[in-house]
Protein backbone atom coordinates (compact mmCIF):
# COMPACT_ATOMS: atom_id res chain seq x y z
CA UNK A 1 0.00 0.00 0.00
CA UNK A 2 2.74 2.38 1.00
CA UNK A 3 4.53 1.05 -1.82
CA UNK A 4 1.93 2.08 -4.70
CA UNK A 5 1.56 5.28 -2.71
CA UNK A 6 5.43 6.42 -3.02
CA UNK A 7 5.25 4.93 -6.95
CA UNK A 8 2.49 7.40 -7.69
CA UNK A 9 3.87 10.39 -6.11
CA UNK A 10 6.68 9.76 -8.14
CA UNK A 11 4.50 9.75 -11.03
CA UNK A 12 3.09 12.64 -10.86
CA UNK A 13 6.61 14.88 -9.49
CA UNK A 14 7.80 13.65 -12.69
CA UNK A 15 4.97 14.26 -14.69
CA UNK A 16 4.99 17.92 -13.01
CA UNK A 17 8.65 18.71 -13.27
CA UNK A 18 8.96 17.59 -17.64
CA UNK A 19 11.40 15.23 -16.00
CA UNK A 20 12.97 14.42 -18.95
CA UNK A 21 16.75 12.07 -18.96
CA UNK A 22 16.34 12.38 -22.96
CA UNK A 23 17.02 15.95 -22.92
CA UNK A 24 20.10 15.55 -21.55
CA UNK A 25 21.41 13.44 -23.64
CA UNK A 26 20.53 15.46 -26.11
CA UNK A 27 21.79 18.35 -24.68
CA UNK A 28 25.35 17.28 -24.00
CA UNK A 29 27.16 19.71 -26.90
CA UNK A 30 25.53 22.90 -25.19
CA UNK A 31 27.27 21.57 -21.98
CA UNK A 32 30.59 20.43 -23.69
CA UNK A 33 30.71 24.09 -25.42
CA UNK A 34 30.25 25.68 -22.08
CA UNK A 35 32.28 23.78 -20.11
CA UNK A 36 35.12 24.45 -22.90
CA UNK A 37 34.38 27.98 -22.79
CA UNK A 38 35.14 28.34 -19.01
CA UNK A 39 38.79 26.82 -19.58
CA UNK A 40 40.60 27.82 -18.73
CA UNK A 41 39.73 30.08 -15.74
CA UNK A 42 40.01 33.35 -16.36
CA UNK A 43 43.19 34.27 -14.12
CA UNK A 44 43.78 38.34 -14.49
CA UNK A 45 44.19 39.97 -11.02
CA UNK A 46 43.01 43.21 -12.18
CA UNK A 47 39.91 42.50 -14.05
CA UNK A 48 39.14 38.98 -12.18
CA UNK A 49 40.80 38.01 -9.48
CA UNK A 50 40.52 41.33 -7.48
CA UNK A 51 37.06 42.31 -8.07
CA UNK A 52 36.36 38.59 -6.93
CA UNK A 53 37.95 38.27 -3.72
CA UNK A 54 36.49 41.65 -2.99
CA UNK A 55 32.85 40.75 -3.72
CA UNK A 56 33.65 37.43 -1.98
CA UNK A 57 34.62 39.25 1.20
CA UNK A 58 31.02 41.29 0.69
CA UNK A 59 29.15 37.84 0.44
CA UNK A 60 31.53 37.02 4.00
CA UNK A 61 30.30 39.98 5.25
CA UNK A 62 26.69 39.90 4.55
CA UNK A 63 26.56 35.58 5.89
CA UNK A 64 28.27 37.23 8.99
CA UNK A 65 26.13 40.55 10.04
CA UNK A 66 22.81 38.06 8.64
CA UNK A 67 23.58 35.96 11.51
CA UNK A 68 24.77 37.73 13.97
CA UNK A 69 22.28 40.89 13.93
CA UNK A 70 19.70 37.96 14.51
CA UNK A 71 20.89 36.68 17.76
CA UNK A 72 18.86 39.21 20.04
CA UNK A 73 15.37 38.52 18.21
CA UNK A 74 16.14 34.83 17.78
CA UNK A 75 16.98 34.67 21.57
CA UNK A 76 13.71 36.37 22.57
CA UNK A 77 11.76 35.22 21.02
CA UNK A 78 13.36 31.23 21.58
CA UNK A 79 12.61 32.07 24.92
CA UNK A 80 8.92 32.98 24.53
CA UNK A 81 7.95 30.04 21.84
CA UNK A 82 9.73 27.16 24.26
CA UNK A 83 7.63 25.25 26.37
CA UNK A 84 9.81 25.36 29.54
CA UNK A 85 10.62 28.74 29.61
CA UNK A 86 7.34 30.50 27.52
CA UNK A 87 5.75 32.73 30.26
CA UNK A 88 2.22 32.03 29.04
CA UNK A 89 0.62 29.51 26.78
CA UNK A 90 -0.73 32.48 24.25
CA UNK A 91 2.87 33.73 24.60
CA UNK A 92 3.79 30.50 23.37
CA UNK A 93 1.42 29.89 20.50
CA UNK A 94 2.27 34.00 19.29
CA UNK A 95 5.95 33.48 19.39
CA UNK A 96 5.60 29.98 17.69
CA UNK A 97 3.39 31.78 15.12
CA UNK A 98 6.23 34.50 14.33
CA UNK A 99 9.15 31.98 13.83
CA UNK A 100 7.30 29.80 11.58
CA UNK A 101 6.01 32.76 9.52
CA UNK A 102 10.11 34.37 9.11
CA UNK A 103 10.95 30.79 8.38
CA UNK A 104 8.87 29.85 5.78
CA UNK A 105 9.42 33.15 3.88
CA UNK A 106 12.69 32.35 1.67
CA UNK A 107 15.31 34.85 2.62
CA UNK A 108 15.41 35.37 -1.73
CA UNK A 109 11.73 37.01 -1.26
CA UNK A 110 12.68 39.07 1.87
CA UNK A 111 15.57 39.80 -0.52
CA UNK A 112 13.67 40.86 -3.55
CA UNK A 113 11.23 42.68 -0.62
CA UNK A 114 13.93 44.93 0.97
CA UNK A 115 15.84 45.57 -2.40
CA UNK A 116 12.60 47.92 -3.53
CA UNK A 117 13.05 49.47 0.25
CA UNK A 118 16.93 50.35 0.13
CA UNK A 119 17.85 49.66 -3.11
CA UNK A 120 20.51 46.94 -4.63
CA UNK A 121 23.64 46.39 -2.47
CA UNK A 122 24.21 43.77 0.72
CA UNK A 123 22.81 45.96 3.08
CA UNK A 124 19.31 44.47 1.19
CA UNK A 125 20.99 40.83 1.77
CA UNK A 126 21.84 41.49 5.16
CA UNK A 127 18.40 42.77 6.17
CA UNK A 128 16.66 39.33 4.46
CA UNK A 129 19.38 37.28 6.11
CA UNK A 130 18.63 38.89 9.68
CA UNK A 131 14.41 37.56 9.11
CA UNK A 132 14.44 34.32 7.45
CA UNK A 133 17.62 33.24 10.13
CA UNK A 134 15.69 34.97 13.30
CA UNK A 135 12.82 32.24 11.95
CA UNK A 136 15.36 29.31 11.72
CA UNK A 137 17.27 29.91 14.88
CA UNK A 138 14.47 30.88 16.85
CA UNK A 139 12.67 27.66 16.01
CA UNK A 140 16.40 25.63 16.31
CA UNK A 141 17.08 27.39 19.64
CA UNK A 142 13.32 26.47 20.97
CA UNK A 143 13.68 23.07 20.39
CA UNK A 144 17.25 22.57 22.08
CA UNK A 145 15.56 24.44 25.17
CA UNK A 146 12.73 21.87 25.68
CA UNK A 147 15.03 19.14 25.09
CA UNK A 148 17.52 20.06 27.42
CA UNK A 149 17.22 18.69 31.17
CA UNK A 150 14.75 20.87 32.67
CA UNK A 151 16.13 19.20 36.34
CA UNK A 152 18.21 23.06 37.27
CA UNK A 153 15.37 25.07 36.17
CA UNK A 154 12.99 23.06 38.46
CA UNK A 155 15.68 23.40 41.32
CA UNK A 156 15.83 27.59 41.36
CA UNK A 157 11.68 27.57 40.66
CA UNK A 158 11.75 25.43 44.61
CA UNK A 159 14.60 27.82 45.94
CA UNK A 160 11.97 30.97 44.90
CA UNK A 161 13.72 32.37 41.52
CA UNK A 162 11.31 33.72 38.97
CA UNK A 163 10.78 32.66 35.73
CA UNK A 164 13.62 35.56 34.02
CA UNK A 165 16.20 34.30 36.78
CA UNK A 166 15.41 30.34 36.36
CA UNK A 167 15.97 31.00 32.25
CA UNK A 168 19.00 33.46 32.80
CA UNK A 169 20.92 31.07 35.61
CA UNK A 170 19.77 27.35 34.82
CA UNK A 171 17.90 26.63 31.38
CA UNK A 172 20.30 29.04 28.86
CA UNK A 173 23.37 28.14 30.80
CA UNK A 174 22.33 24.71 30.29
CA UNK A 175 21.93 25.02 26.22
CA UNK A 176 25.40 27.11 25.45
CA UNK A 177 27.02 24.49 23.52
CA UNK A 178 23.86 23.68 21.36
CA UNK A 179 22.96 27.39 20.90
CA UNK A 180 26.62 27.74 19.66
CA UNK A 181 27.16 24.79 17.49
CA UNK A 182 23.48 26.00 15.56
CA UNK A 183 25.01 29.53 15.30
CA UNK A 184 27.90 28.82 13.68
CA UNK A 185 25.80 25.85 11.64
CA UNK A 186 23.56 28.93 10.70
CA UNK A 187 26.58 30.77 9.57
CA UNK A 188 27.68 28.79 7.73
CA UNK A 189 24.18 28.26 5.63
CA UNK A 190 23.78 32.11 5.18
CA UNK A 191 27.23 32.90 4.16
CA UNK A 192 25.78 30.17 1.26
CA UNK A 193 22.22 31.77 1.10
CA UNK A 194 24.44 35.09 0.55
CA UNK A 195 25.72 33.95 -2.53
CA UNK A 196 22.15 33.08 -3.47
CA UNK A 197 21.17 36.65 -2.71
CA UNK A 198 23.63 38.16 -4.72
CA UNK A 199 22.03 37.02 -7.74
CA UNK A 200 19.13 39.08 -7.22
CA UNK A 201 20.74 42.05 -6.61
CA UNK A 202 22.22 42.05 -3.24
CA UNK A 203 25.62 42.48 -3.88
CA UNK A 204 28.71 39.87 -3.08
CA UNK A 205 30.12 37.53 -5.55
CA UNK A 206 27.00 36.42 -6.87
CA UNK A 207 26.14 39.29 -8.25
CA UNK A 208 29.50 38.98 -9.91
CA UNK A 209 28.72 35.62 -11.12
CA UNK A 210 25.39 36.78 -12.46
CA UNK A 211 27.07 39.42 -14.56
CA UNK A 212 29.85 37.05 -15.77
CA UNK A 213 27.52 34.43 -16.91
CA UNK A 214 25.10 37.27 -18.79
CA UNK A 215 27.73 38.52 -20.75
CA UNK A 216 29.31 34.52 -21.82
CA UNK A 217 32.52 35.43 -19.67
CA UNK A 218 32.13 31.87 -18.13
CA UNK A 219 36.06 32.00 -18.00
CA UNK A 220 35.58 34.76 -15.41
CA UNK A 221 32.92 32.72 -14.06
CA UNK A 222 34.72 29.61 -13.33
CA UNK A 223 37.46 31.72 -11.99
CA UNK A 224 34.66 33.03 -9.02
CA UNK A 225 32.83 29.84 -8.36
CA UNK A 226 36.56 28.74 -7.26
CA UNK A 227 36.86 31.70 -5.21
CA UNK A 228 33.54 30.51 -3.50
CA UNK A 229 34.38 26.87 -3.29
CA UNK A 230 37.61 28.45 -1.32
CA UNK A 231 35.44 30.55 0.88
CA UNK A 232 33.11 27.93 1.39
CA UNK A 233 36.06 25.44 2.91
CA UNK A 234 37.49 28.15 5.15
CA UNK A 235 34.26 29.09 6.51
CA UNK A 236 33.44 25.10 6.97
CA UNK A 237 37.26 24.62 8.37
CA UNK A 238 36.37 27.92 10.87
CA UNK A 239 32.81 26.24 12.12
CA UNK A 240 34.70 23.02 13.04
CA UNK A 241 37.66 24.36 14.54
CA UNK A 242 35.50 26.62 16.70
CA UNK A 243 33.32 23.77 17.82
CA UNK A 244 36.20 21.75 18.32
CA UNK A 245 37.38 24.13 21.30
CA UNK A 246 34.03 24.01 22.55
CA UNK A 247 33.93 20.51 22.86
CA UNK A 248 37.25 20.66 24.78
CA UNK B 1 9.61 19.42 73.02
CA UNK B 2 9.65 22.33 70.92
CA UNK B 3 7.15 22.75 68.34
CA UNK B 4 7.77 21.02 64.77
CA UNK B 5 9.42 23.61 62.05
CA UNK B 6 7.30 20.91 59.41
CA UNK B 7 3.81 19.63 60.24
CA UNK B 8 2.34 17.44 57.61
CA UNK B 9 -1.31 16.12 58.19
CA UNK B 10 -3.60 14.29 56.17
CA UNK B 11 -2.24 14.33 52.96
CA UNK B 12 -4.10 13.26 49.97
CA UNK B 13 -3.26 13.16 46.05
CA UNK B 14 -4.43 11.68 43.50
CA UNK B 15 -3.32 11.22 39.77
CA UNK B 16 -6.16 10.97 37.61
CA UNK B 17 -8.20 8.42 39.64
CA UNK B 18 -5.54 6.97 41.19
CA UNK B 19 -5.04 7.69 44.62
CA UNK B 20 -1.47 7.83 45.56
CA UNK B 21 -1.24 9.41 48.47
CA UNK B 22 -3.78 8.47 51.21
CA UNK B 23 -3.45 10.24 54.73
CA UNK B 24 0.53 11.23 54.88
CA UNK B 25 1.45 12.50 58.00
CA UNK B 26 4.70 13.39 59.50
CA UNK B 27 6.73 16.27 61.46
CA UNK B 28 9.94 17.12 61.48
CA UNK B 29 11.94 19.52 64.51
CA UNK B 30 14.72 21.64 64.12
CA UNK B 31 17.79 19.48 65.12
CA UNK B 32 15.95 16.30 63.84
CA UNK B 33 17.27 13.88 60.89
CA UNK B 34 14.20 12.07 59.62
CA UNK B 35 14.10 9.19 56.98
CA UNK B 36 11.37 8.10 54.61
CA UNK B 37 11.43 4.64 53.71
CA UNK B 38 9.32 2.84 51.31
CA UNK B 39 8.96 0.96 48.51
CA UNK B 40 9.16 1.94 44.49
CA UNK B 41 5.95 4.01 44.03
CA UNK B 42 5.19 4.03 47.73
CA UNK B 43 4.44 8.65 47.15
CA UNK B 44 8.14 9.25 49.08
CA UNK B 45 8.47 11.98 45.97
CA UNK B 46 5.21 13.06 45.60
CA UNK B 47 5.12 13.79 49.48
CA UNK B 48 7.89 15.86 49.31
CA UNK B 49 6.37 17.48 45.57
CA UNK B 50 3.41 18.53 47.50
CA UNK B 51 5.34 20.05 50.60
CA UNK B 52 7.80 21.67 47.74
CA UNK B 53 4.85 23.53 46.08
CA UNK B 54 5.65 21.78 42.97
CA UNK B 55 2.88 19.33 43.40
CA UNK B 56 -0.46 20.32 44.84
CA UNK B 57 -2.08 18.24 47.47
CA UNK B 58 -5.78 17.35 46.86
CA UNK B 59 -6.13 17.32 50.97
CA UNK B 60 -4.24 18.08 53.66
CA UNK B 61 -2.22 20.79 55.91
CA UNK B 62 1.20 21.33 55.39
CA UNK B 63 2.25 23.76 58.17
CA UNK B 64 5.97 25.31 58.11
CA UNK B 65 6.94 26.83 61.71
CA UNK B 66 3.05 26.54 62.65
CA UNK B 67 1.71 28.44 60.08
CA UNK B 68 -0.67 26.34 57.61
CA UNK B 69 0.17 27.50 53.79
CA UNK B 70 -3.28 26.42 52.88
CA UNK B 71 -4.35 30.07 54.49
CA UNK B 72 -0.89 31.73 53.87
CA UNK B 73 -1.52 35.44 52.28
CA UNK B 74 1.26 35.20 49.28
CA UNK B 75 3.86 37.30 50.67
CA UNK B 76 4.00 35.11 54.30
CA UNK B 77 3.77 32.11 51.43
CA UNK B 78 6.77 33.12 49.80
CA UNK B 79 8.64 33.61 53.15
CA UNK B 80 7.56 30.00 54.15
CA UNK B 81 9.03 29.02 50.48
CA UNK B 82 11.88 30.30 51.12
CA UNK B 83 12.17 28.37 54.26
CA UNK B 84 12.18 25.03 52.65
CA UNK B 85 14.98 23.50 49.91
CA UNK B 86 15.24 20.31 48.34
CA UNK B 87 17.80 18.41 47.49
CA UNK B 88 17.42 15.69 44.75
CA UNK B 89 18.85 12.66 43.84
CA UNK B 90 19.76 14.06 40.09
CA UNK B 91 21.69 17.14 41.72
CA UNK B 92 19.97 19.54 39.44
CA UNK B 93 22.68 21.84 39.30
CA UNK B 94 24.56 23.98 36.09
CA UNK B 95 27.55 21.54 35.15
CA UNK B 96 28.93 24.09 33.30
CA UNK B 97 29.19 27.21 36.16
CA UNK B 98 31.66 27.33 39.20
CA UNK B 99 30.24 26.07 42.11
CA UNK B 100 30.29 28.93 43.74
CA UNK B 101 27.73 30.62 40.52
CA UNK B 102 25.65 27.54 41.38
CA UNK B 103 25.80 27.76 45.48
CA UNK B 104 24.52 31.71 44.49
CA UNK B 105 21.55 30.58 42.84
CA UNK B 106 20.06 29.57 45.96
CA UNK B 107 19.67 33.01 47.01
CA UNK B 108 18.11 34.32 43.91
CA UNK B 109 14.80 35.13 46.05
CA UNK B 110 16.44 38.44 47.38
CA UNK B 111 18.91 39.27 44.40
CA UNK B 112 17.05 42.13 42.35
CA UNK B 113 15.89 40.08 38.91
CA UNK B 114 19.06 43.36 36.94
CA UNK B 115 21.19 41.92 38.76
CA UNK B 116 21.05 38.42 38.53
CA UNK B 117 21.27 38.05 34.70
CA UNK B 118 24.52 36.95 34.90
CA UNK B 119 26.89 35.77 37.76
CA UNK B 120 29.19 38.45 36.87
CA UNK B 121 26.19 41.04 38.19
CA UNK B 122 25.98 39.13 41.79
CA UNK B 123 25.79 41.27 44.82
CA UNK B 124 29.45 41.24 46.81
CA UNK B 125 26.93 40.14 49.62
CA UNK B 126 25.45 37.40 48.09
CA UNK B 127 28.83 35.96 47.01
CA UNK B 128 30.55 35.91 50.51
CA UNK B 129 27.85 33.82 51.92
CA UNK B 130 28.03 31.52 49.38
CA UNK B 131 31.33 30.80 50.11
CA UNK B 132 30.37 30.37 54.00
CA UNK B 133 28.01 28.05 52.73
CA UNK B 134 30.85 25.97 50.23
CA UNK B 135 32.87 26.04 53.47
CA UNK B 136 30.12 24.67 55.85
CA UNK B 137 30.00 21.82 53.20
CA UNK B 138 33.75 21.20 53.20
CA UNK B 139 34.34 22.82 49.67
CA UNK B 140 35.52 25.80 49.94
CA UNK B 141 38.56 25.03 48.05
CA UNK B 142 36.68 24.39 44.91
CA UNK B 143 34.42 27.33 45.07
CA UNK B 144 35.93 28.01 41.50
CA UNK B 145 36.22 24.81 39.91
CA UNK B 146 33.50 23.90 37.33
CA UNK B 147 30.80 21.74 39.23
CA UNK B 148 31.06 19.41 35.90
CA UNK B 149 34.77 18.67 36.90
CA UNK B 150 33.51 17.65 41.07
CA UNK B 151 32.79 13.93 41.78
CA UNK B 152 29.21 12.91 42.25
CA UNK B 153 29.61 13.75 46.15
CA UNK B 154 31.03 16.76 46.19
CA UNK B 155 28.29 17.86 43.36
CA UNK B 156 25.68 16.66 46.25
CA UNK B 157 27.61 18.82 49.09
CA UNK B 158 27.28 21.82 46.19
CA UNK B 159 23.57 21.23 46.01
CA UNK B 160 23.21 21.15 49.79
CA UNK B 161 24.88 24.53 50.02
CA UNK B 162 22.98 26.18 47.50
CA UNK B 163 20.04 24.56 49.98
CA UNK B 164 22.16 26.58 52.73
CA UNK B 165 22.60 29.75 50.35
CA UNK B 166 18.75 29.85 50.15
CA UNK B 167 18.79 30.42 54.00
CA UNK B 168 16.63 27.33 54.57
CA UNK B 169 15.76 25.85 57.64
CA UNK B 170 13.95 22.67 56.43
CA UNK B 171 15.61 20.71 54.01
CA UNK B 172 13.79 17.62 52.14
CA UNK B 173 16.14 15.56 50.28
CA UNK B 174 14.87 12.73 47.64
CA UNK B 175 16.98 10.01 47.47
CA UNK B 176 20.34 11.88 47.77
CA UNK B 177 22.63 9.58 47.87
CA UNK B 178 21.02 6.99 45.71
CA UNK B 179 23.49 7.79 42.52
CA UNK B 180 26.40 8.19 44.93
CA UNK B 181 29.51 5.70 46.17
CA UNK B 182 29.18 4.04 49.49
CA UNK B 183 32.05 6.55 50.47
CA UNK B 184 30.42 9.48 49.44
CA UNK B 185 27.05 8.33 50.34
CA UNK B 186 28.48 8.64 53.78
CA UNK B 187 29.81 11.56 53.42
CA UNK B 188 26.75 13.37 52.32
CA UNK B 189 25.08 11.75 54.55
CA UNK B 190 26.90 12.89 57.42
CA UNK B 191 26.79 16.61 56.33
CA UNK B 192 22.95 16.28 56.87
CA UNK B 193 23.15 14.78 60.10
CA UNK B 194 25.90 17.73 61.05
CA UNK B 195 23.27 20.10 59.59
CA UNK B 196 20.23 18.77 61.50
CA UNK B 197 22.54 18.01 65.16
CA UNK B 198 24.76 20.82 64.81
CA UNK B 199 23.19 23.57 62.88
CA UNK B 200 19.69 22.30 63.99
CA UNK B 201 17.91 22.37 60.92
CA UNK B 202 15.08 20.33 60.06
CA UNK B 203 16.17 17.74 57.43
CA UNK B 204 14.18 15.06 55.83
CA UNK B 205 15.44 12.37 53.51
CA UNK B 206 14.43 9.82 51.35
CA UNK B 207 16.68 6.83 51.37
CA UNK B 208 16.47 3.38 49.77
CA UNK B 209 19.06 2.13 52.05
CA UNK B 210 17.78 0.96 55.61
CA UNK B 211 20.61 0.45 57.21
CA UNK B 212 22.01 3.94 56.74
CA UNK B 213 18.81 5.37 57.48
CA UNK B 214 18.58 3.72 60.85
CA UNK B 215 22.45 4.23 61.68
CA UNK B 216 22.53 8.16 60.53
CA UNK B 217 18.57 9.22 61.21
CA UNK B 218 16.82 9.75 64.69
CA UNK B 219 13.38 9.03 63.15
CA UNK B 220 12.02 6.93 60.25
CA UNK B 221 8.99 6.93 58.55
CA UNK B 222 7.40 3.96 56.70
CA UNK B 223 4.92 4.71 53.82
CA UNK B 224 3.19 1.76 52.18
CA UNK B 225 0.73 2.84 49.39
CA UNK B 226 0.60 6.15 50.23
CA UNK B 227 0.11 5.99 53.85
CA UNK B 228 2.18 6.55 57.06
CA UNK B 229 2.54 3.02 57.98
CA UNK B 230 5.08 3.48 61.15
CA UNK B 231 6.82 6.62 62.67
CA UNK B 232 9.37 5.59 64.98
CA UNK B 233 12.94 6.33 66.61
CA UNK B 234 15.36 4.64 64.51
CA UNK B 235 16.44 2.29 67.13
CA UNK B 236 12.74 0.99 67.60
CA UNK B 237 12.61 -0.44 63.93
CA UNK B 238 13.13 -3.91 63.68
CA UNK B 239 13.02 -6.06 60.63
CA UNK B 240 9.65 -7.08 60.43
CA UNK B 241 8.31 -3.79 60.20
CA UNK B 242 10.99 -3.14 57.28
CA UNK B 243 10.01 -6.35 55.63
CA UNK B 244 6.33 -5.52 55.56
CA UNK B 245 7.41 -2.02 53.78
CA UNK B 246 9.29 -4.17 51.00
CA UNK B 247 7.66 -7.48 51.13
CA UNK B 248 7.71 -9.11 47.64
CA UNK B 249 4.17 -10.06 48.00
CA UNK B 250 3.09 -6.21 48.43
CA UNK B 251 0.31 -4.85 45.38
CA UNK B 252 2.56 -3.32 42.92
CA UNK B 253 1.64 0.28 42.61
CA UNK B 254 1.83 1.28 39.30
N1 LIG C 1 3.11 13.39 37.62
C1 LIG C 1 2.56 12.16 37.80
N2 LIG C 1 1.54 11.76 37.04
C2 LIG C 1 0.97 10.54 37.21
N3 LIG C 1 1.37 9.66 38.12
C3 LIG C 1 2.40 10.00 38.93
C4 LIG C 1 3.05 11.28 38.80
N4 LIG C 1 4.03 11.35 39.73
C5 LIG C 1 3.99 10.18 40.40
N5 LIG C 1 3.01 9.37 39.92
C6 LIG C 1 2.69 8.03 40.44
O1 LIG C 1 2.53 8.11 41.82
C7 LIG C 1 3.05 6.95 42.44
C8 LIG C 1 4.02 7.37 43.53
O2 LIG C 1 5.15 7.94 42.90
P1 LIG C 1 6.37 8.52 43.72
O3 LIG C 1 7.32 9.06 42.72
O4 LIG C 1 5.89 9.43 44.78
O5 LIG C 1 6.95 7.20 44.38
P2 LIG C 1 8.27 7.02 45.20
O6 LIG C 1 7.88 6.49 46.53
O7 LIG C 1 9.08 8.25 45.19
O8 LIG C 1 8.98 5.88 44.37
P3 LIG C 1 10.53 5.67 44.03
O9 LIG C 1 11.12 4.91 45.16
O10 LIG C 1 10.49 4.84 42.77
O11 LIG C 1 11.13 7.01 43.80
C9 LIG C 1 3.67 6.11 41.38
O12 LIG C 1 2.80 5.05 41.06
C10 LIG C 1 3.81 7.04 40.20
O13 LIG C 1 3.63 6.36 38.99
MG1 LIG D 1 10.91 8.86 44.26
Amino acid sequence: MAVVAVVVLHALAIQGTGFEPGLLVDGWKGMAAFVADAFPPDLSWDKTIRPGLEATLVTLWIGLLGTTFSVPFALLLAVLASRSTAPHRLVYQGARAVLSFFRAVPDIVFALIFVTAVGLGPFAGVLALICHNTGVMGKLWAESMEESDAGPQEALRTAGANRIQQVANATLPMVVPQFVGLLLYRFDVNVRSSLVLGLVGAGGIGLLINQSIKSFRFDSMLTHIIIVLVLIIVVDQFSAWVRRKLAA
Amino acid sequence: MDSPLLSVRGLHKSFGNRPVLKGVDFDVRAGELLAFLGANGSGKSTTLRCVMGIAQPDAGVIAVGGDDLGSLPWRQLQEARRRTAMIFQKIHLVPRRTALDNVCAGALARIPTGRSLSPLFFPRSVQQEALECLDRVGLADRAFDRVGRLSGGQQQRVAVARALCQRADIVLADEPVSALDPHAAEQVMALLQHLAHVEKLAVAAVLHQPDLALRRADRCIGLLHGATAFDLPSSEVDAAQLDALYAPDRVVAT
